[in-house]
């Protein structure tokens, strides 16, 4: 085991980590931030997606030890303590989950392509969630939900 | 438990290796790897990650020609405005990859060298240890043929074909030294070694293209839009001399490659060469039967392209 520092959120913890362990299995074990979810596990459904300094990543693929000296967000780090992000607001408001085991990945994803990419167009949003898979919605709301956050974003 | 380095040059990373001798792996983005790792395909106590190697020109476009740093991003060749404008193909061709996200990780070395996939073995443990474990796992036949001496496992890079289409070569870092090597001698039509002229310590540094084609096409067959490793790639060029090099991918051990002259190639031997090389199998989501119709139409729809105008 290794003894690491990671910054999640704006918090430094230190942890004892497996040096093959992945990311989302620390932030879920070991720091009880089960807001990231684990599903397929093999990098097909974007449910665990997490910001590693800006850049979305998913959690499943990444090995912990490549997160040191960056900077982790996850799902948790997104709103300002109950002021949810547009993302998740929008999301909440166009009913663009039901179940909403997928939601923090594409809370996460969107998040950064939207301050990358502040006026896209429907199929630009479903080109961007591509990887995120979700079993209930069939993607509609989902997708005008993220239209819609990018309107307020942009406003 | 095993370790985990992560080293800031090349030359660090093949000192590590020579220290761990044979039991580590690579990682560049780790895509395609960590998902090896955790089906305990893969199992080296070591992990060397390259992810922090600092490459400087990650993309140079000079004369039209291209020198790409084998640790460049999918997301960033299929985004750079140079390769868009001179090698479209190799834009198209990364952007065919996996799925947005994915491509932000995942490195075009890792795409060129990217494992060899059989629906048979790329299976959890408890899948492949029900159904019965192949050759290339720890059994003793092909669960597909039933033969005792060929591995069918096929190909899957999408940006390879396209290289190779563009005539690219690869510069291979090993412990005596540089190389470089037309990529497409790298790869060995076997499902298990699929990968020659490279040693287990070799590190794939750069990527280089001789000069930007007359015409370029490519296409990929996959059951969804995005996600899906391919079933069929296509890549096409004719080239500044009309040499024609088409690279089929997906359909056999290594990717498939045809070169004739424009003014001598025929439909009829196109589609001859493409049957004889392609050693295919029912190894894939799609049916074999299905993927063989399947690149006869795009062979069809790249001739019909080219020879109309
Ligand atoms: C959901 C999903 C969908 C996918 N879809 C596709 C697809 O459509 N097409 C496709 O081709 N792939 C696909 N992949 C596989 C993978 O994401 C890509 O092939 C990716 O480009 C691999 O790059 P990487 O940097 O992550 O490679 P890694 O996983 O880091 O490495 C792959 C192999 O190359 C070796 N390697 C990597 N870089 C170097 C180097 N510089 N020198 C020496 N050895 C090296 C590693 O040791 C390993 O054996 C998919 C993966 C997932 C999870
Ligand atoms: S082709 Fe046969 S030996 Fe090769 S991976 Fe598939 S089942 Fe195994």
């Amino acid at each position: 085991m290794d003894k690491v520092e990671l910054n999640v959120n704006g918090f430094s913890h230190t942890v004892l980590v497996d040096s093959s362990e992945t990311i989302l299995d620390t932030l879920r074990n070991r720091l009880y931030l089960t807001g990231t979810k684990k599903c397929c596990d093999e990098g097909t459904c974007g449910s665990c997606t997490v910001h590693l300094d800006g850049k979305p990543v998913l959690g499943c693929l990444t090995p912990t030890m490549r997160c040191v000296g960056k900077k982790i967000v996850t799902i948790e780090g997104i709103s300002a303590g109950e002021d949810l992000h547009p993302v998740q607001k929008h999301l909440v408001k166009n009913l663009g989950l039901q179940c909403g085991f997928c939601t923090p990945g594409v809370v996460m994803t969107a998040v950064p392509y939207l301050e990358n990419n502040p006026d896209p167009s429907i199929d630009e949003i479903k080109n961007s969630l591509s990887g995120n898979l979700c079993r209930c919605t069939g993607y509609k709301k989902i997708n005008e939900a993220i239209q819609s956050a990018a309107e307020e974003m942009n406003s | 438990m095993g370790n985990y380095y992560h080293p800031s040059s090349i030359k660090e990373a093949l000192r590590l290796a020579a220290n761990n001798s044979g039991n580590y792996m690579y990682f560049s983005g780790g895509t395609d790897l960590q998902i090896y790792r955790k089906q305990g395909l893969e199992n080296s106590e070591t992990i060397i990650d390259l992810n922090a190697i600092e490459a400087t020109e990650r993309i140079l476009v000079k004369n039209a020609s291209l020198q790409m740093s084998a640790f460049t991003f999918l997301e960033e060749i299929s985004l750079s405005k140079d390769i868009q404008l001179h090698f479209p193909l190799l834009a198209q061709a990364a952007k065919s990859v996996a799925t947005p996200v994915i491509r932000k990780t995942a490195t075009i070395g890792g795409n060129i060298l990217v494992n060899n996939r059989c629906t048979f073995y790329n299976q959890s443990k408890e899948w492949r240890q029900a159904v019965g474990s192949c050759m290339r796992d720890v059994g003793d036949i092909c669960q597909v043929t039933g033969g005792k001496n060929k591995c069918y496992s096929r190909n899957v890079s999408d940006t390879a074909p396209a290289l190779i289409a563009l005539n690219a070569s690869v510069v291979v870092h090993n412990q005596e030294g540089e190389e470089e090597i037309p990529l497409k001698d790298l790869y060995s039509p076997d499902g298990i070694i699929f990968h020659q002229h490279l040693d287990k310590d070799a590190i794939l540094k750069k990527i280089n293209i001789p000069e930007k084609p007359k015409t370029w096409w490519f296409k990929k067959l996959r059951l969804r839009k995005t996600l899906d490793f391919t079933s069929l790639t296509l890549a096409a060029v004719v080239d500044n001399k009309d040499i024609v090099r088409i690279c089929i991918n997906g359909m056999s051990m290594s990717p498939i490659l045809i070169e004739e002259s424009f003014h001598s190639l025929s439909i009829e031997n196109l589609l001859k060469q493409a049957r004889k090389n392609c050693k295919t199998v029912d190894n894939d989501l799609m049916p074999m039967k299905y993927r063989k119709e399947m690149m006869n139409v795009f062979l069809k729809q790249w001739w019909s392209t080219v020879y109309s105008n």
